[in-house]
């Protein structure tokens, strides 16, 4: 085979064609001291643990305690699910982590028309408590913390099951340590619109706010969800920007239901993305730290230290993978967890290869947490706190970042603040621009991505490692399931606990409706008599996808 | 441009739209939710020459053959059929003999899309 001699020459003295960071900043060819003199490290960076807190949450990091390793988990039935969580944590997880199907995410059940043949494809279903039962079998849940990947206005219902799911098992809620990212409008944004109007999704998202405040001291409210407004497309800043303006509705609201900023702000946490590009990344996660300490301090006045940390979960970035040669992907995850954990992130969840052609086989699952097992005990990047804290380039461009998501906030305030900027549509157009310019770098080949516009093979015709294939034997099971606890439940005491739902809910804004969905869910009330009564009192269709009318 | 089923990740079939759009044809993009009937019907009243189907649920072996059976019951068995998303590999060979043209998974360049559209779709 002869040889290219050009195209040798040519990749030898290559040179990066590309100059800026991801999002767009220019960067030179070096920093020195002369760019960050006038950076104050007492007011401006300070020590870990310390007002900003730009260096880190808590002032031991990891050496104090490692960030959780989870990987995100759901398909099949929820017995299913049970089952790959197990085997994470044979595998060395050190947290749960479920998502629930896409039918329960909109609000629906097993047995709606159009939801049959989407159940346990993208996550588990949860249509009764007796799902979430299966969920927890033979995991004790005053032992683990647990996270839920659910943001649409039925969090409440996952809630309550979850609750109730522990009770069962002896386990007061006091003591359940988690989360759920509750976050309902920006829900809008991945495709659950029709079930999260903007108004019962303050409500819903206010309601757990303050139940949790009141009666769940160890379970985080809500992880504002900034992770899937960057998967549409969008840059660092921006997804800062976008995020806080959400955070700062949920907090708006929860003031105005009468709890103050500090009984509630520091069971709040952000669930972000970890993109590509490696500096840009770990700078964003320390302006963002900088940034909404001071908005909590200044904008709300918060006075408990711990109302003004920006404790985060990080999500590598999905949108970063592609289906060619996938095996690449291992390698960007692991430059993606490496700028979260260099970030300061508390709970890490690291994406499958196979993320872009299907849900995760066991092998894809185990080798992300290999990633993290490699990071936490190989590299030893654990050891130091904000190793790249005082570097001039870092602290340059997290200044930078700062300044650039404060102009793109200040922009979602002349649009008329986060609800306004959802009702006009100014989010759907900004998030449109920003994935069509990021398409047409790459289709320019400004962008580069290994193995999609650059270095390509022919099509494989196998993916390596296989394909998860959901049993549709599942999809038939939980159809049988629903059918059965239907007919099974005691029906009466349904009614009547979906009858007292109802008068709660009609009672107005301020009655918190958790007791009384708690009520219901105990009753095997499933999550669509639930919704769909609750969106009935605020003048919505039962069913989001207004098909199928309310029992009731 | 569709989305059959409840899956709402839609940024693929939005920016596929504008950047055909671009290259200067004319789409209509229904949004998410549809059912293979709503496809089709929204293909007949359109008068289309493709259409195109984004899945990322999983679920593209179930939905493809009640779309391809009722553009065939509504006469439009020659509309040309393609699809994008995640998709497995190992799936594109039942989906082509199901009557999917062609499939252009996630990372796919914009021109190849337009290329194959251009090339197969003669102006009457």
């Amino acid at each position: 085979m002869a040889i290219n001699v050009e195209k040798l020459t040519e990749a030898y003295s290559e040179k990066p064609k590309k100059t800026e960071t991801w999002s767009g900043f220019p960067l030179k060819e070096v920093y020195t001291p002369a760019d960050v003199r006038h950076i104050s490290y007492r007011k401006e960076i300070g020590d870990p643990g310390q007002f900003p807190y730009t260096r880190g949450v808590y002032r031991d990091m990891f050496r104090g305690r490692y960030w959780t390793r989870r990987e995100v988990c759901g398909y099949g039935t929820a017995a299913d699910t049970n089952e790959r969580l197990k085997f994470h944590i044979e595998e060395g997880a050190s947290g749960l982590s479920v998502i629930p199907d896409v039918p329960s995410h909109i609000g629906v059940d097993g047995d709606h028309p159009l939801a049959m043949d989407e159940v346990g494809l993208q996550g588990a279903p949860f249509t009764s408590l007796s799902d979430m039962e299966d969920l927890v079998a033979g995991i004790p849940l005053d032992k683990i913390t647990m996270s839920f990947n659910e943001s649409a206005s039925t969090c409440p219902v996952t809630l309550a099951q979850y609750i109730i799911a522990a009770q069962k098992q002896g386990v007061e809620q006091a003591k359940l340590r988690g989360t759920m990212q509750n976050d309902p409008l920006h829900a809008r944004y991945c495709g659950y619109r029709p079930n999260n109007p903007i108004d019962l999704s303050v409500r819903t998202s206010t309601d757990i706010i303050e139940y949790c405040t009141r009666n769940m001291p160890l379970w985080t409210s809500g992880n504002v969800n900034l992770y899937d407004w960057r998967e549409m497309g969008i840059n660092a800043p921006q997804e800062i920007a976008f995020g806080f303006s959400v955070a700062m509705a949920y907090i708006d609201a929860a003031l105005q239901r009468g709890l103050d900023i500090d009984e509630f702000a520091p069971r709040r946490a952000f669930y972000c993305s970890a993109h590509i590009d490696f500096f840009e990344e770990i700078a964003k996660l320390r302006a963002a730290r900088r940034l909404w300490a001071r908005i909590m301090q200044e904008k709300y006045g918060a006075k408990d230290p711990r109302s003004l940390v920006f404790r985060f979960g990080v999500h590598t970035a999905g949108c970063s993978l592609f289906p060619q040669q996938p095996l690449n992907n291992i390698i960007r995850i692991a430059y993606e967890a490496l700028a979260a954990v260099l970030g300061g992130v508390q709970s890490l969840h690291c994406c499958s290869y196979d993320e872009p052609i299907a849900l995760p086989t066991e092998e894809a699952h185990r080798i992300a947490i290999r990633t993290q097992q490699v990071l936490a005990y190989e590299t030893g990047v654990a050891n130091v706190t904000d190793p790249l804290g005082g570097s001039y380039y870092v602290e340059s461009l997290t200044n930078r970042i700062e300044e650039e998501a404060v102009s793109v906030m200040g922009e979602i305030e002349k649009a008329g603040g986060a609800l306004e900027a959802m009702r006009t549509g100014w989010f759907d157009r900004e998030v449109e621009k920003a994935a069509i310019k990021y398409q047409q770098e790459i289709d320019s080949g400004e962008r580069i991505i290994v193995g999609v516009n650059a270095f390509t093979i022919e099509r494989e015709e196998e993916t390596p490692g296989g394909v998860h294939r959901v049993d549709l034997q599942s999809q038939r099971i939980q159809l049988e399931k629903v059918n059965d606890l239907k007919k099974s439940r005691d029906n009466r005491k349904v009614r009547e606990a979906v009858a007292k739902l109802r008068s709660e809910a009609e009672k107005g804004e301020q009655v918190n409706l958790m007791p009384a969905i708690m009520e219901a869910v105990s009753a095997y009330a499933t999550r669509a008599e639930i919704m769909g009564t609750i969106r009935q009192v605020y003048g919505y269709s039962y069913d989001p996808l207004e098909v199928i009318e309310s029992p009731f | 441009m569709a989305k059959a089923g409840l899956d709402g990740h839609d940024r693929g079939a939005r920016v596929v739209s504008a950047l055909l759009r671009e290259a200067g044809m004319e789409v209509i993009y229904v949004g998410m939710y549809q059912t293979p009937q709503m496809i089709v019907q929204a293909a007949l009243e359109e008068d289309v020459d493709v259409v195109g189907l984004s899945s990322l649920s999983g679920e593209h072996l179930s939905f493809t053959p009640k779309v391809v059976e009722l553009l065939k019951e509504k006469s439009l068995g020659d509309t040309l059929l393609i699809m994008g998303g995640v998709i497995p590999t190992e799936d594109i060979p039942s989906l082509k003999e199901m009557g999917v043209a062609e499939v252009f998974t996630a990372g796919s360049l914009t021109e190849p899309i337009v290329e194959f559209i251009r090339n197969r779709v003669r102006k009457s």
